[in-house]
């Protein structure tokens, strides 16, 4: 028998272990191969991860455990395990990716430099993901796009590194479609469509354009909401046209879609400030919990904060819930750098379901159980 | 060029089974002889007529090696052996030999008294196939015969797995059978050396696969068996005696500690006297450490877990109970379930796969009424989980095991080929290797590029580097000249002037003469002189001399003119040639056949 050492039970009942068997409902644990920066749903049941080394890399998508997604049936489902069911090879790192709604196509970019390249993930008959072309970008800048789809016909994507060159391109012919009007030059942190032709450009900066792929017209700025030289930002889509933006220091302020110049709500989050890069961070909105959002890469877990109880004077707030799960069952050893989280998603419809990435090349998949409901 | 053959039996898509021929060295080696459990008819069994397509085994098959006692990889075994008809050496482990009889027997009470199947072995027929096993240490290479070794290393997954290194000559194929590449709670984690086997044979459904956490399927064992207490139910745990069975009660011991729970968990008597058996198998197979934290640990040293008594099943209260059989087939753990079934805050747990027929597969399989014996029917109120603590390697466990062996080929079974050609990819760019994937009933021939070493002697060595050149290089061959001597079993290259020696034979030279006959009326001389010319026109890159002894040489070749006897017009042409130029030769008569220029 070789040198692997089998792991005393004593190990694994420790504290956080305990504690979970009461703070989730499910947890299911998973190691890739080499870490994700990205985690994108491409159906209700499948999700893409890739790779972000500087040589060759890989793209997966992959199938959610089967006892996940039963329901009814969940307790007679044993099936625990993520299936790889389609895989390609990127030249590349993928820092950024995006699935288009309506096809079997995702837009990925390297975050070298803003061209984007397209993939067909791939149909029942083949587990091949290819390549099938790439989309030039216009910015001169260092930094890689930032991408965004929604449902349309024929098929389109919004992308852009800076302010200034986001731009709406349709896939077959890669024609451009809308130009987004603003000189401002400053790096985006997010783009995202907040309705059929409305969508979000969001700057590291904090500053904010609400513009529409009808119009011309130039887009709604909203300047940065605090003084902190880094933001993030996430929108929600109506009926709650909620936006968040968070800064590396640990603010967040809440605003309405229709009037982004005003605060609705702002907080001090429970985070360390210690220096960040504009792709350490992730905040989301939690589809199906209004007023809850998720943060991660301020801390070293995921962070759940209740928006709901927030008022416009800003005050402090605990998270609601944290996922210390992946520094807990950490892969590294002693001494070596600390896990940080390099990606989050919530389920797009179960309203507590959760996936998290990190850089040990670790992905949990979590249920967790709200603590005000006892 | 030398192959190896791979074909795994089976038809169609089928993985429910593990049946694989490899042909290697002239040899034919069976691996696994597995029952495909999803069918009720032959179906079930390999279809063996690949082989042969009547009579018996024995003479097409040099050995059959089983890998574990799991019934997909030895549930036709018996049937194989002693319907089919096979008399030669069967290889498996001490624990697997051990266990294997008693699963087969089980399965085929279940099959035979309560499906009333009858296509099916005795249980004569398997004692009679047990006596023709011969059981493997891990890490001892043994003799099938005088070309063939095998050698068993440790796979984890169950008791008793195997990994097996299959060797002729100097080809090799190392199979897996089913194994975990990261430690499980009493097993560790499968190891094998860096054998460099041409080709290293698994499962494809591992390499797609991306296992949870042993971690969390033990905390949803837990949180289960827990939230069944706090609400005042009993939990039946059905285990077969073993491994996973001990396993999940030092979790719950642990637990109960550091809970600090005071509801009674029990373990069934059948248990006991199962697990002392087989627990003596187990100390020769696990290491020191495992002895020390896991098997020293045994039934009689828990301070939570007692014996149980069936008196115990009506106390009230909340209780945890692991009763054998495990697919709730018989005997104890089919008593307390129906004692327990109609209550809807008890639960029980199936930690592992049930066969058709048994009330475990039912109630795996939904059924909420079951039909008993005396027609009564049984209401499943309570609540069943199926959870799955089987260790599986998976796509990254596959990467590590072929880092370690380093295989020069990889074959991988039960998959759709049209499907995989990502993960085929995968294969062949990180290692530089070929990855196959062959289809049920469909035969791989793998080339094999076995090195064979050969003693050159030194003084052929030194006359190949008195000629120059560069030096020997193996991205540059060079032909070279030499004859092999194939003794016993070593092989030599020497000269062939030592080869004659040792051989005490003497060189002989081969020389070939031809006359040719041309109508000339010039002097001899003359006619000689002709001839050189000619030649010296035609054959522009020989080497072509007039020598003052009346003769013409190209190359090594001898021309002589003499005036034939019979006609004073007529000349007659000697050739002279020695074997090593007889290209030359033929031409040169064909050539001089055709006369002369005027």
């Amino acid at each position: 028998m070789g040198e692997t050492e089998a792991v005393e039970i004593d190990d694994i009942l420790d504290d956080w272990f305990i504690e979970s068997l009461k703070s989730y409902k499910d947890l299911h644990v998973y190691q890739l191969e080499h870490p994700t920066q990205i985690i994108e749903w491409t159906s209700g049941k499948t999700v893409c991860v890739a790779g972000y080394s500087s040589g060759k890399n890989e793209i997966l998508e992959l199938r959610l455990p089967l006892k996940l997604l039963a329901d009814e049936k969940k307790s007679l489902c044993a099936e625990r395990d993520f299936k790889v069911v389609h895989g390609g090879f990127s030249e590349g790192p993928v820092c950024c990716l995006t699935h288009i709604p309506g096809t079997r196509c995702v837009v990925t970019n390297d975050g070298l430099t803003s061209d984007l390249q397209l993939w067909d993930l791939g149909a029942d008959d083949t587990d091949v993901i290819r390549k099938t072309g790439s989309l030039q970008g216009t910015s001169v800048s260092q930094a890689g796009s930032r991408i965004a789809a929604r449902l349309s016909s024929p098929p389109q994507v919004l992308h852009g590194a800076q302010s200034s060159s986001v731009q709406l391109t349709q896939l077959g012919t890669g024609q451009t479609l809308y130009r987004l009007e603003v000189d401002s030059t400053e790096p985006l942190s997010s783009l995202k469509f907040v309705s059929e032709t409305a969508f979000l450009a969001s700057c590291c900066d904090g500053t904010v354009y609400l513009a529409d792929t009808r119009t011309s017209a130039p887009p709604q700025a909203s300047p940065p909401p605090g003084e902190c030289a880094l933001w993030w930002t996430d929108a929600s889509a109506a009926p709650q046209c909620s936006v968040i933006r968070l800064s590396s220091s640990g603010q967040a302020v809440v605003s309405d879609l229709r009037n982004l110049g005003g605060a609705l709500c702002r907080a001090q989050l429970d985070v360390q400030t210690s220096p960040r890069k504009p792709e350490d961070v992730t905040v989301a909105w939690a589809p199906a919990l209004d007023g809850c959002f998720s943060v991660s890469g301020l801390s070293g877990l995921v962070q759940i904060y209740d928006s709901a109880g927030w008022r416009a004077e800003p005050q402090d707030a605990s998270p609601l819930f944290q996922h210390a799960g992946h520094s807990v069952s950490s892969q590294h050893g002693d001494g070596s750098a600390p896990v940080f989280i390099t990606t989050h998603v919530w389920h797009p419809e179960r309203p507590r379901t959760v996936l998290s990435a990190a850089s040990d090349g670790s992905i949990h998949v979590w249920d967790w159980v709200d603590p005000q409901t006892n | 060029m030398p192959e190896i053959k791979v074909t795994p039996l089976g038809a169609g898509q089928d993985v429910g089974r593990s049946c694989i021929l490899v042909s290697i060295g002239g040899k034919n080696i069976m691996l696994d002889c597995g029952m495909h459990m999803g069918y009720n008819d032959d179906r079930r069994f390999p279809d063996f007529s690949y082989i042969t397509q009547n009579g018996r085994l024995t003479d097409f098959l040099d050995c059959v090696i089983i890998s574990h006692f799991h019934l997909d990889h030895c549930g036709a075994l018996p049937y194989m052996s002693e319907m089919v008809g096979y008399d030669g050496p069967i290889y498996m482990t001490h624990p697997t030999k051990a266990i294997c009889p008693i699963l087969l027997e089980d399965f085929r009470k279940i099959t035979v008294d309560k499906k009333g199947e009858t296509n099916f072995f005795t249980s004569q027929m398997i004692k009679d196939c047990m006596k023709k096993v011969i059981p493997l240490n891990l890490h001892q290479t043994v003799q099938v015969d005088d070309e063939l070794e095998i050698k068993a290393y440790y796979a984890g997954h169950v008791l008793g797995a195997a990994m097996v290194h299959i060797k002729v000559g100097s080809e090799s194929v190392v199979y897996t059978g089913d194994y975990n590449m990261t430690p499980d709670r009493h097993l560790g984690a499968a190891w094998i050396d860096k054998c460099r086997p041409d080709i290293l044979i698994s499962e494809s459904t591992y390499a797609t696969t991306i296992r949870d956490s042993k971690r969390c399927r033990e905390r949803d064992f837990l949180k289960k068996v827990h939230e069944t207490i706090e609400r005042g139910g009993k939990v039946l745990i059905p285990v077969f005696a073993l491994g996973r069975a001990q396993e999940l009660c030092i979790l719950l011991e642990t637990f109960w500690e550091r809970m600090n729970l005071k509801a009674p968990i029990y373990f069934s008597t059948g248990l006991t006297e199962k697990a002392n058996h087989y627990y003596k198998l187990f100390i020769t197979w696990t290491n020191q450490k495992i002895r020390k934290t896991f098997v020293q640990r045994n039934m009689f040293e828990f301070k939570h877990i007692k014996a149980f008594d069936r008196s115990y099943a009506d106390n009230p209260g909340p209780m945890v109970v692991f009763a054998t059989p495990g697919m709730l087939h018989a005997g104890q753990s089919l008593q307390i379930f129906k004692k327990w079934a109609g209550n809807d805050k008890n639960m029980v747990i199936m930690p592992g796969y049930c066969v058709q027929g048994t009330i475990g597969h039912k109630i795996l399989n939904g059924q909420r009424k079951l039909e008993m014996e005396g027609r009564s029917t049984l209401d499943v109120k309570l609540q069943v989980e199926y959870m799955s603590f089987s260790a599986h390697a998976d796509a990254k466990g596959i990467m590590q095991l072929i880092r370690m062996a380093e295989p020069r080929n990889m074959l991988l079974v039960h998959g759709e080929a049209a499907k995989m050609e990502f993960l085929k990819g995968k294969i062949e760019q990180e290692f530089s290797i070929d990855c196959y994937m062959p289809a049920n009933g469909e035969t791989v021939a793998v080339t094999t590029n076995p090195s064979v070493p050969v003693d050159i002697s030194l003084n052929l060595l030194k006359r190949e580097m008195t000629l120059g050149g560069p030096l020997p290089d193996p991205k540059k061959p060079r032909t070279m000249h030499g004859t092999l001597i194939m003794k016993e079993n070593s092989l030599k290259l020497v000269s062939s002037e030592q080869a004659l020696k040792e051989l005490g034979l003497n060189e002989h030279q081969l020389r070939f003469t031809c006359r040719v006959q041309l109508q000339d009326p010039h002097s001899d001389s003359d006619t000689l002189h002709r001839i050189y010319t000619h030649l010296k026109s035609v054959l522009k890159d020989y080497t072509i001399q007039h020598l003052p002894d009346g003769t013409v040489m190209v190359e090594s070749i001898v021309i002589k003119v003499s005036s034939s006897a019979e006609d004073a017009n007529a000349k007659v042409l000697l050739l002279s040639w020695s074997y090593q130029d007889e290209d030359l030769g033929s031409y040169l008569s064909s050539l001089l056949k055709k006369g002369l220029p005027t």
